[in-house]
């Protein structure tokens, strides 16, 4: 019982990838929708993303956070198809507003942009544990300090769900309710931010406290707990991202 | 209130784990101690009670009436629970406004809840704190501020999770006199206990909890005279019940008192 990271432990094709090269997969394709930004070409990259969540076996977990970024896409679907100063085809018309062809056409790049983004982060996060990325990152040279500071990023939402729901105990167990219609969790919802906030800036003194007494910040060498894992296919698979993303510059140039 | 009583509780955290499974039990106005070792379900049994966790199967009643459809907030007016963890029960940036939260929240004006909460401090001796930070305080200073915050609330029936846990002897004197006055005010008080003698120096009844079955339960003399059984829930008789055992009397002592009594007589 682990809830305070987002990886999901299982044992998939994924899950063995080297973090590094699951890390190098992001950033190529996020690389990837700027240096084609065709449609076409954008969804076979988030073709390529999704295939990697269920190879994954990580698909269902990462719905949450597709969902949860609905939102903002279908924000950007409206201000651009209703406002993009290159608007001239009309698409349809809503009393005095105008939805145009041009603005849906930049939108639905913009759209599957994000779905790359989010879908490629889910990608390295839910299959990667974040001890294992981090180390492999100092590994690489990267300062522990920095280290430290991603573990506590990738442990944030975590760590802020188990406050809440203890506080949330703590304030209905004192008559404050929180169950029920809508209404009443919205208005349970704000006195709840303050202690929230407040509570995980408490724990994270307490938490930078006790990796001091064991002598975080002295700048002896460090060793590593955890055996060096071996990835078999890593070369191949990052020479393999690199040369498509070249292979998409070449393109780009040339056309 | 007079009577909480479990019907057939079953309960779990995780599919592969029951904590509870078919749970009978009543608690009166006799002031009761749970004992039991650490992961018996203490905990997860009076989460029940207060509606935090709900039962996957049975009942719960209060004088014989379901409490099963109210939520724990709507229980908050009748059961007050005082948290094992206070850190998990405080959430105020103020002493005095982590008391009288409780109080507001069941309908009390600022007024009486202000009094309610001062009135709840004195008796845990703490009210020159009630202007500081609860988060400056020290843990056992914390744990009474947590107690303090159910007192104020003024419930039929109030559970305390382990309350002498880190307290001295004065503090425990405290809780002890609390605990007395509830009952005299006609409450019901039920207290989660590791300290066998606070539980049979304090309490009319004990039972005792092993792995989410009650083995023990009866009047406190009678429990803590069951040295086989307690040992199998891996629990010690109180020391007086040692120290008299090895003296090689047969009566069981559960009070410093009796003992002393006894032995004076006996020269
Ligand atoms: N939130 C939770 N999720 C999953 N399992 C839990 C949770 N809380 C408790 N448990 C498990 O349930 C069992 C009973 O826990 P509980 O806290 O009720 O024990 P307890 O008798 O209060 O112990 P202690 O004396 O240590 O306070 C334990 O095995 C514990 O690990
Ligand atoms: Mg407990």
């Amino acid at each position: 019982m682990n809830t305070m990271t987002l990886y999901v432990e299982k044992d998939s094709p994924v899950h063995h990838l080297d973090p590094l090269v699951k890390l190098l997969y992001v950033v190529a394709a996020i690389a990837l929708t700027y240096i084609l930004p065709e449609p076409l070409f954008i969804a076979g990259v988030l073709f390529v993303t999704l295939l990697l969540l269920l190879v994954g076996k990580v698909f269902r977990n990462s719905l949450p956070i597709l969902t949860l970024s609905l939102f903002l896409i279908f924000s950007l679907v409206i201000v651009q198809g209703f406002f993009h100063p290159d608007n001239v085809t009309e698409l349809f018309s809503l009393g005095p507003l105008v939805f145009y062809e041009e603005g849906l056409y930049v939108a639905l790049i913009l759209v599957l942009r994000v779905l790359v983004m989010i879908g490629s982060f889910s990608v390295l996060i839910l299959t990667t544990s974040p001890d294992e990325m981090v180390e492999r990152l100092i590994k690489k040279g990267m300062s522990p300090r920095i280290g430290h500071v991603i573990l506590s990023v990738l442990q944030l939402i975590p760590q802020m769900r188990a406050t809440t729901s203890k506080i949330t105990d703590a304030q209905r167990s004192r008559g404050m309710e929180t169950e029920g219609s809508m209404l009443t969790r919205i208005k349970a919802f704000f006195p709840l931010m303050g202690p929230v906030v407040l509570n995980s800036l408490n724990e994270t003194k307490e938490r930078s406290i006790a990796l001091e007494m064991r002598g975080f910040g002295s700048s002896m060498k460090k060793t590593f707990l955890n055996e060096e894992k071996q990835y078999p296919y890593n070369k191949l698979l990052g020479g393999i991202i690199i040369a498509i993303v070249i292979l998409g510059i070449v393109w780009r140039v040339m056309a | 209130m007079n009577t909480f009583e479990l019907k057939d509780v079953a309960f779990s955290y995780s599919l592969d784990i029951q904590i509870f499974d078919g749970l009978d039990l009543t608690f009166d106005s006799r002031t009761t101690a749970i004992v039991g070792q650490n992961g018996a379900g203490k905990t997860t049994l009076v989460k029940l009670m207060k509606g935090l966790l709900k039962p996957s199967k049975g009942t719960l009643l209060i004088d014989g009436d379901s409490i099963d459809k109210q939520t724990a907030a709507q229980l908050s007016r009748r059961v007050g629970l005082v948290f094992q963890n206070p850190n998990d029960q405080i959430f105020k940036t103020n002493v005095l406004e982590e008391v009288m939260f409780g109080p507001l929240n069941i309908g009390m004006s600022r007024n009486e809840a202000e009094k309610a909460a001062r009135e709840a401090l004195r008796k845990v001796d703490l009210e020159s704190k009630a202007e500081d930070n609860p988060y400056d305080l020290s843990l056992s200073e914390r744990k009474l501020i947590a107690l303090s915050s159910i007192l104020a609330m003024d419930t039929e029936m109030i559970i305390f999770d382990e309350p002498t846990m880190g307290q001295d002897f004065a503090g425990k004197e405290k809780i002890k006199a609390i605990i007395e006055e509830l009952h005299t005010e006609g409450k019901l008080v039920l207290c989660i206990l590791h300290d066998m003698d606070f539980a049979a120096e304090v309490f009319e009844r004990t039972v005792v909890m092993n792995q989410g079955e009650i083995i023990l339960d009866g009047p406190t003399r009678d429990v803590f005279s069951k040295k086989e059984v307690l040992e199998k829930a891996y629990l010690e008789q109180p020391y007086v019940t040692q120290i008299a055992h090895a003296l090689g009397y047969d009566e069981s002592f559960i009070h410093e008192s009796e003992l002393i009594n006894f032995l004076n007589k006996n020269d």
